[in-house]
């Protein structure tokens, strides 16, 4: 978990935040999951290639490079995974082609939910997911140590308390 | 579950319940298989034959199956009670998976009351409590008396808002109130007389101020004047060429569903919004519509998230505009949109007026020059909004003049649209959150789009393609504006903060 501010400015990018990273063992369990769903095919068609016809090599290069690509990207995309505790607000970000940035006031969280699944739990990493009132808020952290994540559901839930208003 | 017991003992719906709902039921059976029938036309012929030998196997079934019908919901009658104390209401119910709701009166977003077409002709209505817990929140007592469910009404905001009302523990029931208003004569209401009756045993029926009407004719014309219609005579007139040119009468029954549907989409619009009328009172705003189905919703001051003002080139001509509004707990339920509506079609005026029982107060001198300016102006004429930059224009090459905001002290205008207008406002108090997004194209053009999220609802309020820096700064101003205002909002009870949240003066 480092925190060291991002070299870039524009409006993804508001003065005197410092960005934390989410854990890179995010990388590991997106490329695992990305990995299991693209080999199953390409498992199939590399069989079939074999046994029926080399033309369905061609077919074969389809999710193999799907797979290279996601190899690619995956890392570029995590590391670009950040938020920030303000005082009044939670910033996340995210992005590289398609830039996204949200705030959430304290005040505005209705709930906030810790969710790890097997492969999360096994690589010792949690999402943290608010919601508020409107479903289209889409703030969630992904990747996050649980003792962090521990640490940050439960700030936010005092906070969120302290700045608790109607809808 | 063994729930503390509200002081004023458990309450049965009207017996008459179980009828109503039991038709509701046999109705929509018969109406998926009459669907049936009609998707399946060609077939009909030969299923009618093996049917009419055993006719009375059928009706037989028919009976037994209404008997199920209306036996469980007679049993689900007796399962079902209520009741109401000063902080929430009380619902339980379900036969076989025994439920108890608890609605906090604090969290109350609005008051319906619903009258399904059986229900009218008994003289009962629902009362649904909407209290923004997401999906199936929503607390339905039904079926009581009509005068019953507006007695209850007038009680559940009155203590939502408040109003404690000094009741003595002998009147469980809501019988010795002031006289129910009449839901055919809004503003009937001896205003006097329901001030008077305050610290007594129950809160009166607040006064109401008629604001604005649809009459049937403009409805119809808006429809006619809507692209759903042409759609309609299109496919008609598609149909009819296609019969005629290869006289094969199959392309009827084949293009029966998409009419009917057109048709059903019409027809629930017209009857939705039939005999629209709004009003305002100190509980909050008072709609009133439906031609079979009939609904009266209250939605009680500061509930109204965000509100879209809307506009589509047939309906240059007259100036009509459509208003829709966001309410936490509205189309969740059953996703019927007429819920959301404030105003079918109007004149510029009208609303605006309907704005204005959003929005008092906009926060700015020339409130009438700035509606315009949203309205029907653009980047030519603007004083008050900032629009996307002109890089936008190969992205936007219609709308980008158009596109854009502006902030006063109490809310956030968002325009959009040239061929389609349409303005949204959102009072800062009732941001959620913001987000900023950029695609590739528009990174390369140093454009952003800002949204501001609002609860689920017809109303997205996203302003398209800013410049960069423009969109920081909103960014940044609206996080700090949104939480001043949240600080001076009003609280949960409005009426705890005001006494002065009476009528105010016509906006116009």
């Amino acid at each position: 978990m480092t925190s060291e501010p991002v070299s870039e400015s524009g409006p993804f990018d508001p003065p005197g935040v410092a960005w934390q990273r989410v854990s890179p063992r995010l990388i590991t369990a997106r490329l695992v999951s990305a990995g299991i769903t693209l080999a199953v095919p390409l498992v199939v068609v590399v069989v079939l290639a074999l046994l029926v016809s080399p033309w369905l090599w061609v077919v074969a290069a389809v999710p193999a490079a799907i797979l290279v690509w996601v190899g690619i990207v995956v890392p570029r995309q995590v590391r670009a995974i950040g938020y920030a505790e303000r005082d009044d607000d939670l910033l996340i970000r995210r992005g590289i082609l398609f830039r996204s940035l949200v705030v959430v006031p304290y005040g505005r969280m209705q709930y906030v939910d810790v969710e790890a699944g097997p492969l999360d739990r096994r690589l010792g990493i949690a999402k943290v997911q608010l919601h508020t009132a409107s479903a289209s808020t889409d703030a969630n952290i992904p990747g996050l140590v649980p003792d962090e994540a521990e640490r940050l559901r439960d700030r936010l839930t005092v906070r969120g308390e302290a700045r608790l208003a109607g809808l | 579950m063994n729930a503390p017991t509200p002081a004023d003992g458990w309450r049965r719906v009207h017996p008459v319940t179980p009828f109503v709902r039991g038709w509701a039921v046999l109705a929509a059976v018969l109406i998926i298989g009459g669907q049936q029938v009609v998707e399946d036309l060609p077939n009909v012929g030969r299923v009618a034959g093996t049917v009419q030998g055993v006719w009375w196997q059928a009706l037989l079934g028919l009976v037994l199956f209404a008997l199920v019908v209306f036996g469980y919901a007679a049993v689900a009658w007796r399962m079902t009670t209520y009741a109401v104390d000063d902080d929430a209401v009380h619902l339980r119910k379900g036969v076989v998976f025994r439920q108890q709701r608890h609605a906090r009166l604090d969290r109350l977003q609005a008051v319906d009351i619903r009258q399904p077409l059986l229900a009218r002709v008994f003289g009962l209505a629902e009362l649904t409590l909407e209290v923004a817990g997401g999906s199936g929140s929503a607390v339905a007592i039904g079926f009581l008396k009509e005068s019953d469910a507006q007695l209850l009404r007038a009680d559940l905001l009155a203590r939502a808002a408040g109003v404690k009302a000094r009741r003595s523990a002998s009147t469980p029931t809501v019988v010795t109130g002031p006289i129910p208003m009449a839901p055919g004569d809004p503003g009937a209401v001896p205003a006097a007389e329901g001030a008077a009756d305050l610290v007594e045993t129950l809160p009166p029926v607040a006064p109401e101020q008629p604001v604005y009407d649809v009459p049937p004719g403009r409805l119809l014309l808006s429809l006619v004047r809507s692209p759903a219609v042409w759609i309609l005579v299109a496919v008609l007139v598609a149909v009819g060429v296609a019969v005629v040119t290869t006289r094969n009468l199959g392309i009827v029954a084949s293009a029966l569903p998409a009419v009917v549907g057109a048709g059903g989409y019409l027809f629930q619009r017209f009857a939705g919004e039939f005999g629209f009328r709004a009003a305002v009172s100190p509980d909050g705003i008072r709609l009133r519509h439906g031609l079979l189905e009939t609904r009266a919703q209250t939605i009680p001051p500061g509930r109204v998230q965000a509100v879209s003002l809307a506009q589509g080139p047939f309906w240059r001509g007259p100036d009509w505009w459509r208003v829709k509004v966001n309410v936490a707990g509205y189309q969740s339920a059953d996703g019927s949109q007429s819920q959301n509506i404030l105003l079918p079609v109007g004149p510029r005026d009208e609303a605006l007026a309907a704005l204005w029982l959003v929005l008092p107060d906009l926060g700015t001198d020339e409130p009438r020059e700035l509606l315009e300016e949203a309205l029907a102006g653009d980047a030519r004429t603007d004083r008050w909004f900032t629009t996307s930059p002109q890089r936008a224009r190969l992205l936007d090459p219609l709308t980008w003049r158009r596109n854009g905001f502006a902030v006063t002290e109490r809310a956030l205008l968002v325009r959009s649209g040239r061929v389609v207008r349409s303005l949204v406002v959102v009072p800062h108090e009732r941001t959620q959150s913001l987000g900023l997004a950029q695609g590739p194209w528009e990174r390369r053009r140093g454009l952003v789009s800002f949204s501001l999220h609002s609860t689920a609802g017809p109303v997205r309020p996203v302003a398209y393609h800013l410049d960069a820096d423009d969109a920081a700064r909103l960014l940044d101003e609206q996080a700090v504006r949104a939480r001043s205002a949240r600080a001076h909002a009003t609280p949960e009870r409005w009426m705890e903060h005001v006494a002065e949240a009476v009528l105010p003066e016509d906006p116009r």
